[in-house]
């Protein structure tokens, strides 16, 4: 527990049901080379609940959820100290396996990035990846993955024609249909709808709704009625570090710091 | 008063400036036309199945180019896959892993110097680690000459095509679990493949007609050859030879060989407007 105190970590925690934790961040620090991006940040995410994450441009929020799949790792001088738990292992331990970490924790981007291959080949990608599976396995889980997705109606028809055909909403939903399909535990969506027509959005919303039966969902948004809409908890973000972490309603409704309150009522950010 | 003789003076300088580039873009389009027209009128009656057939004959003798086209192609086809090869990993290092450190400063330094070192340099370069070593012109030494020529050529445009794609297509690949150098292989070399083809073609048309390097090295055969480690007829040195000699003939299949070159590489520009115009969906 380090610097933070007991006292604050139950504050952070009071509203998290016992056992529920699937992913948390223990006193997690962020540096990009010399300068420090995040300062001490210990979130919990609750298990198949989505967890979002607000706060004004550059508070963080981003770097926070590319640290949870250690996508960072990509950059030299970029490094995280503390510790990041999955299931209670510590996935900044340096023997974790990559690949594997990967296939547990998905991702999706903010601007869509379908891949230049067809619609069926870029859900199937991933799980060439992972799994040696026969063609009419690999058949299936690509249409389960569509279907979560809620893209499979659209697409039934043309699986063989080029991902960069879809529409904006269509490809960004193919991007989550690509990320489930390997089955991972948590997803992690990084301002998913930011690049999205309204009514894309409402329809990438409903299936963020429908996958928490199944996942564990952090997003990071800056559309604060977004976060309220989809998600059950909230953590408040501002200048690196985690101001609030609370239960969305309660934390819109009734925050308990006033930065928060300042936040979320539209004062500034 | 005074802003109506602006107003005229800003017209008559802008008359003048734009009367001038007109001027100019006609002087280097009518030199283009009067290549083109010179080849044409020259050339193109020349062309027959016995140029495809025959090799190069005695002076008054009948024949044709089929051993400098076949060599040509058969020395542009291996420098070419030197290049692709040396070129598009050298290309994707520099993009994807080399930065901006020191090292990929040099090569890339490095790199830009041999895409406008004279050509003849280069002949002569091969000529003292692959002719002079083994005491003799042969076929691949002219390979390496063009290729060492085109894999700048590929090198750059592998680099840069691959800066275009964007890093989230990069992480998308990578948090799928999939490692780096698969995503690279997979993902954003498909995604980049019409830019990287264009590249190669045009380092193809860069090559094709380069003479000086060949000199030196594949020196050229009177006689259809396949043998890649003797001397071996080529397009750009029968030219040289035949448009220099005192026999007619011997001219006219200079002036066909030029039409052929200036075919492939117009063919080989064509093809890389086509790949690059190659609409993208999104």
């Amino acid at each position: 527990m380090n610097d933070l105190s007991r006292e604050q970590f139950d504050s952070y925690t009071a509203d998290v049901p016992p056992g529920s934790i699937k992913l948390e961040t223990r006193n997690l620090n962020f540096f990009y080379g010399q300068t420090q991006a995040l300062f001490s940040v210990t979130l919990p995410v609750v298990e198949k609940k989505v967890t979002a994450l607000i706060g004004p441009s550059g508070c963080g929020k981003s770097t926070l959820l590319r640290a949870l799949n250690r996508i960072y790792a990509l950059y030299p001088g970029h490094r995280a100290e503390g510790e990041i738990r999955l299931d209670g292992g510590d996935i900044l331990d340096p023997s974790v396996d990559m690949s594997m970490l990967r296939a547990r924790i998905g991702m999706v981007f903010q601007k869509p990035t379908p891949f230049p291959m067809s619609i069926y080949d870029n859900v199937a990608f991933g799980l060439r990846m992972h799994e040696n599976l026969s063609n009419r396995v690999m058949r299936e889980r690509v249409e389960e993955a569509l279907r979560r997705a809620a893209l499979w109606d659209e697409v039934k028809d043309k699986l063989s024609g080029s991902g960069l055909g879809l529409s904006g909403g269509q490809q960004q939903r193919l991007c989550v249909a690509r990320s489930i399909a390997v089955r991972p535990e948590v997803l992690l969506l990084d301002e998913p709808a930011s690049a999205l027509d309204p009514i894309s959005t409402a329809k990438l919303e409903e299936t963020i709704s429908e996958l928490k039966a199944d996942y564990t969902i952090v997003i990071v948004t800056h559309n604060l009625q977004q976060a309220a809409r989809i998600s059950d908890y909230t953590g408040f973000m501002y200048l690196g570090r985690l101001i609030e972490f609370g239960e969305t309603g309660s934390l819109f409704t009734n925050p308990r710091s006033t930065r928060t309150a300042d936040y979320v009522t539209g004062r500034f950010g | 008063m005074a802003s109506a003789s602006r107003s005229l003076q800003r017209k008559i300088s802008n008359a003048v400036f734009v009367g001038f580039c007109t001027v100019a873009a006609f002087v280097a389009l009518s030199a283009l036309a009067a290549i083109l027209y010179s080849l044409l009128k020259n050339g193109l009656g020349g062309i027959d199945l016995a140029i495809f057939t025959q090799s190069t004959p005695a002076p008054g003798s009948p024949g044709g180019l089929a051993n400098a086209i076949v060599g040509s192609l058969i020395m542009c086809a291996v420098a070419m896959v030197i290049a692709v090869v040396v070129g598009v990993l050298a290309g994707t290092w520099l993009s994807e892993y080399g930065g901006d450190s020191w090292y990929a400063r040099l090569v890339r330094f490095m790199n830009d110097i041999l895409l406008s070192a004279p050509s003849i340099l280069v002949g002569l370069f091969i000529y003292y680690i692959a002719v002079k070593p083994v005491h003799g012109f042969s076929g691949y030494a002219g390979s390496l000459a063009l290729a060492l020529i085109a894999v700048p050529v590929v090198t750059r445009t592998t680099e840069d095509m691959l800066k275009l794609q964007p890093t989230a297509l990069r992480e998308s690949g990578v948090a799928l679990g999939t490692p780096v150098w698969i995503t690279i292989r997979r993902i954003i070399w498909r995604a980049s493949a019409g830019g990287m083809i264009t590249g190669g073609l045009l380092a193809f048309a860069r090559i094709s007609g380069e003479t000086a390097p060949l000199l030196f090295t594949s020196l050229n055969n009177q006689f259809f050859s396949l043998n890649m480690t003797k001397p071996i007829a080529n397009l750009p040195v029968v030219i040289f030879n035949y448009a220099l000699s005192a026999y007619d003939d011997w001219r006219r299949l200079a002036w066909v060989g030029a039409v052929l070159i200036a075919a492939a590489v117009l063919t080989a520009q064509i093809l890389a407007r086509i790949l690059i115009r190659e609409p993208r969906r999104s």
